[in-house]
């Protein structure tokens, strides 16, 4: 296991009220990559996800981060569009402006630099013209981008997505994809993905880690997203 | 005209029932948005209700002796306590639940609805102090309010509201989103447990004030109504409460001018508003796809 790492853990029990979903999770994402996490519907993927951000804690084991630059690593979380309710009215801005709540303390509201940088992350993400329009009346795509500039103005050290390309059309889930990329490539962030979209996954991804009946398996992603391994991990014969 | 200009002088003899009225009808939405947006409807109507009870169980235990006699001038802070300490006690119970996952929510504040609608009911009967003046309490009977009630209800609603303005930025977030929230550090719990203290605070002296039903009906029919006009969170807010305090302070009015009850007069009134806000909505947005 390479030590230039961002996100570690070793033989961390994974699942929530004392059921164990994950029994013996042992993985780690290197600082600086790409990482896609795999697997079937209900293998652990969105518990282990809860895990990892602290919504859960883990039932045995500790979930490491290295620092950067000597503080906590800042987390920016991209969740499942479908988890966030239609019923708030909130513009595009003010969605992107929540990035900014972990800097700015209780009691004090957003200020024009916020508001700015907000406005610059939605630009970064191809939203700026989304700025005033209502965030729950905006498309799949649209949403998506408008959640990565939120997560982005948290100044991120590595971001974590939850299926951005999920229920979106094939041209806009190629270009949330290039958008990720192309973040991850300028920014030197590390992303950690869940996605189903395997063929998404060969282009943009550098580290798969796959879940498969309560266990992990860690590897390159031209060695983990293979035909022999894919037939392997899926149960499948390719024809 | 002279119903209104005597409503409006000075010199009225119910001047601190207005007040009250307009104060709970402006600082109930405001609570009222965070049960809608959160989806609470229901815990809305079961907390007042929780609340009433705990108004009745205050008296009784008074009555029996089992809590110190109080003046009766102090009965209000004594109602306000029994009120506030049961309310608190049953939103921290939903929480812990909910946030444990176990059973369904419905099912929990359907029960504590029941529950607390039948000792309320028990402990009165029960109580000789009911007949009098305890009923039209839990009625909501708006009629005499001395002025250290109006100071406290002015005080408490006034700590909820700054509350609410200052730390909007984090009620939102954890209520819009509470895992991202967590990834960022929040204290999601302390925060939800703020929110809820307000609410319950807010819903213990509205009680107090103006009885479960209309507690009820402010809580969440200015908030309804203006979801259906606003554009924003912030209109949403200041909308809301602008709705109640304005239905609050009509209701008054039509109720002393053709002697109707005050609270009922409300509800009914910010229930023909909320009809009208729906009409209005589903013109605008016909207008708008015809276009």
């Amino acid at each position: 296991m390479t030590d230039n790492w961002l996100l570690r853990m070793d033989d961390v029990a994974v699942g929530y009220r004392r059921r164990i979903v994950l029994p013996r999770v042992s993985l780690h994402v290197p600082r600086g990559s790409f990482a896609g996490l795999l697997g079937a519907n209900g293998s652990g993927k969105s518990t282990l996800l809860k895990t990892i951000i602290g919504v859960t804690p883990p039932l045995s084991g500790k979930v490491e981060f290295a620092s950067c630059d000597g503080r906590e690593p800042v987390l920016g979380y991209v969740p499942q569009r479908e988890a966030l309710d239609s019923i708030f009215l909130r513009s595009s801005l003010e969605v992107a402006l929540m990035g900014c709540s972990g800097r700015v303390p209780a009691g004090r509201f957003f200020g024009g630099e916020e508001k700015r940088l907000a406005q610059q992350c939605l630009e970064l993400a191809g939203a700026g013209d989304l700025s005033a329009r209502r965030f729950s009346e905006l498309s799949g795509g649209q949403k998506q981008r408008v959640l990565i500039a939120r997560a982005l103005a948290a100044k991120p050290d590595w971001l974590i997505l939850d299926e951005p390309t999920a229920g979106i059309d094939a041209a806009a889930s190629q270009a949330i994809m290039g958008l990720l990329a192309r973040i991850q490539r300028e920014q030197k962030l590390t992303i950690l993905m869940v996605n189903h979209d395997l063929a998404a996954m060969r282009r943009c991804v550098e580290e798969v880690i796959w879940l498969r009946e309560g266990q992990v398996t860690q590897g390159r992603a031209d060695e983990m997203l293979t035909r022999d391994k894919l037939e392997e991990m899926l149960n499948l014969q390719f024809s | 005209m002279n119903t209104l200009r005597e409503i409006l002088s000075p010199d009225f003899l119910l001047r601190n029932s207005v007040y009250v009225s307009v104060l709970v009808g402006m600082a109930c939405p405001l609570v009222g948005v965070y049960l809608v947006l959160r989806r609470l409807v229901f815990m809305g109507v079961a907390l007042p209700q929780v609340s009433s009870c705990g108004i009745a169980a205050a008296f009784a235990l008074h009555t029996w002796r089992i809590i110190p006699h109080v003046e009766e001038r102090s009965e209000n802070l004594l109602a306000f306590a029994g009120s506030t300490v049961l309310t608190l006690a049953v939103i921290l119970f939903f929480a812990v639940m909910e946030r444990r996952g176990r059973g369904s929510v419905e099912g929990r504040v359907g029960a504590a609805y029941a529950l607390a609608g039948a000792w309320s009911i028990l402990l009165l009967v029960k109580n000789p102090f009911g007949e009098h003046g305890l009923l039209d309490r839990m009625k909501g009977e708006v009629i005499a309010v001395a002025n250290s009630d109006l100071a406290l209800t002015a005080g408490t609603f006034g700590v909820v509201i700054v509350a609410l303005f200052l730390f909007q930025k984090e009620f939102m977030l954890v209520s819009f989103d509470r895992d991202m929230a967590v990834s960022l550090k929040k204290n999601v719990l302390g925060w939800d447990a703020l929110l809820f203290v307000l609410i319950g605070l807010t819903i213990s002296m509205s009680v107090l004030s103006v009885g479960p039903l209309v507690t009820f009906g402010f809580l969440l029919l200015p908030a309804l109504t203006a979801h259906q006009l606003a554009n924003t969170m912030r209109q949403f807010a200041v909308l809301a409460s602008v709705i109640g305090g304005v239905a609050a302070f009509v209701g008054f009015y039509i109720a002393y001018r053709w002697d109707l009850p005050v609270g009922p007069t409300d509800v009914a009134l910010l229930g023909l508003l909320y009809g009208v806000a729906i009409l209005i909505k589903k013109l605008f947005l016909a207008r708008a796809s015809a276009r």
